[in-house]
């Protein structure tokens, strides 16, 4: 455990401050003491709340000498993706178009959250409307990569990515439609869940896809996002797609190891065009979960680039969808990027929409019945490691959705079969970039593959590397 | 297109989205027309509580 606390995870500090070992001010301070650093480096918070945050850690603090706790992130101070709706503050969805925007709500995730008694330290940056998954903002700049500053951090939900990795916030709350926890987490070098379509309620979370979306956490360790994972999810009566499906102990999966569990690696697609270091980091981690007791067995999956086509029509008619209105009355509000990606949604046929909802159910059949051998798959998150902020940079050229395409193609067959994905740390390139490799489990069966993200970061510790400022 | 969805556009944008999306349409080709007739969007659901059943 570090001494800094600052560096603790989020499992470290709830419990140093539960055992008044650590005072919440004391880690506030601490985290507001990076983040003044940090921030003009990175660009990872959309707003920054010293004096709230430090008033509401007192408080904290308060209640814990007098007996009382709210929970099991008592005083824990956090910041989370600007799209989770919170009564009484700006929530600007990284647009221009809702930059006064104040929710008159709060979100279910972000509620469960403060009644585990975590408090607000701000809000973090994201893609424009999280519709984009390289953390440019036409509106308010790229986030910057913090282990390499020229790099981009991965979208949507950039400022997740950048602030978990350097320290500015011990995790927070993103979002994964196409890839958007699993991209930042793995430019970043944090652990990032992308959970089962309908574990999390969505209620109050900004939508994009209703289809699609899916609320989750990006944290140091699997550890750290068992303990959010269990604390938000669950069904809601604000959320009808929120299920009803048994919370598991996610904590308790963590400390299990990995003898008899039977991890499949793709024969084909996620093993095609990848960069060596990529490649390499891939057989590397298979090594080290073999060498753990786990069993691995090569899987032919069904054809992902037909998931990742039908994923990619879903997701654009539904986001075009909801912004129609702004698209008629404030197409000039919209970053080039977002208003060409929103454009494309008006050219899918309704017919084409549909087919692509009615082939879910049986394209996620067959992928059962191709995994049924295992327990879970690995897999690389992207075929690339964190590309520079400048090569990146597509603007609205008829380019962008190619090179939108490349950064997604491993993500976006996992969101269109809905299924679970724990993004972890599993190497670095030469050059000092983080590599992460995603375990995707069964729909509901989150505890399995944060049993092998956890077993993976007893034997190997890349998720314990801090950037240097 | 864009028209009838009531956003009309330039050639030049249509031309663009043409070039963007053409290969999601191409990837799903396969699949497009070749779904039985009493098939519904919530069979995913179905699907997925199978899954997690099992």
């Amino acid at each position: 455990m570090s001494t800094d606390p600052a560096l603790m995870s989020l499992a470290e500090v709830a419990s140093a401050i539960a055992s008044k070992r650590l005072s919440s001010h004391e880690a506030t301070r601490g985290l507001l003491h990076r983040i003044a650093q940090w921030q003009p480096r990175l660009n990872a918070f959309m707003e920054i709340e010293s004096e709230a945050a430090l008033k509401a850690a007192d408080e904290a603090d308060a209640e814990l000498a007098k007996g009382e706790s709210r929970g099991p992130l008592h005083g824990v101070p956090l910041a989370h993706k600007d799209m989770y709706y919170d009564a009484g503050k700006v929530v600007t969805c990284g647009s221009l178009i809702r930059r006064d925007f104040v929710a008159t709500s709060t979100s279910t995730a972000l509620q469960r959250l403060k009644d585990a008694g975590s408090i607000r330290l701000g809000s973090l940056q994201m893609a424009e409307f999280a519709y984009g998954p390289t953390g440019h903002n036409a509106h308010y700049g790229p986030v910057h990569n913090p282990f390499g500053l020229d790099h981009v951090t991965g979208g949507s939900s950039s400022g997740s990515g950048a602030a978990v990795a350097a320290r500015l916030t011990y995790a927070a709350l993103g979002s994964d439609t196409g890839g958007s926890i699993r991209v930042p987490a793995h430019f970043c070098g944090v652990t990032g869940l992308k959970t089962t379509y309908g574990r999390v309620s969505r209620a109050g979370a900004m939508p994009l896809s209703q289809s699609l979306d899916t609320v989750g956490p990006l944290a140091q360790t699997a550890e750290d996002c068992a303990l959010l994972l269990g604390l938000i999810a669950g069904p809601d009566p604000e959320d009808a797609t929120a299920s009803h499906a048994p919370v598991a102990n996610y904590v308790a999966a963590t400390k299990a190891s990995l003898k008899g569990l039977k991890i499949g690696v793709p024969s084909n697609f996620y093993v095609d065009d990848l960069d060596k270091e990529v490649a390499r980091a891939l057989d590397d981690t298979i090594a080290t979960l073999k060498s753990e007791g786990a069993e691995i067995m090569q899987v032919e999956l069904p054809d992902q680039r037909q998931l990742s086509a039908a994923c990619q029509l879903l997701l654009a008619v539904e986001a075009t969808a909801f912004h129609k209105r702004w698209l008629i009355e404030r197409p000039q509000d919209y970053g080039p990027q977002v208003l060409m990606r929103l454009q494309n949604g008006l050219a899918i046929p309704g017919v084409t929409y549909l087919e692509t909802l009615r082939w879910r159910g049986p394209a996620l059949a067959a992928h059962v019945a191709a995994t049924s051998k295992v327990d879970a798959l690995i897999a690389p998150v992207a075929p690339m490691p964190a590309p520079t902020i400048a090569e990146s940079d597509v603007g609205n050229n008829s380019g962008a959705e190619a090179v939108i395409q490349r950064l997604t193609r491993f993500t976006r067959p996992i969101n269109y079969l809905g299924l679970p994905a724990l993004a972890i740390p599993s190497g670095f390139t030469r050059t000092g970039l983080p590599v992460g490799m995603q375990l995707i489990g069964r729909s509901f069966d989150e505890a399995t593959i944060l049993t092998i993200g956890a077993a993976f970061q007893r034997a190997a510790d890349f998720h314990q590397k801090v950037p240097a400022l | 297109m864009t028209e009838v969805a009531g956003i009309p556009v330039d050639a030049d944008v249509a031309e663009r989205i043409a070039t963007s999306i053409g290969p999601a349409f191409d990837g799903f080709a396969a699949i497009s027309g070749t779904l039985p007739f009493d098939l519904e969007p919530a069979s995913f659901l179905l699907a997925q509580t199978l899954e997690a059943g099992e």
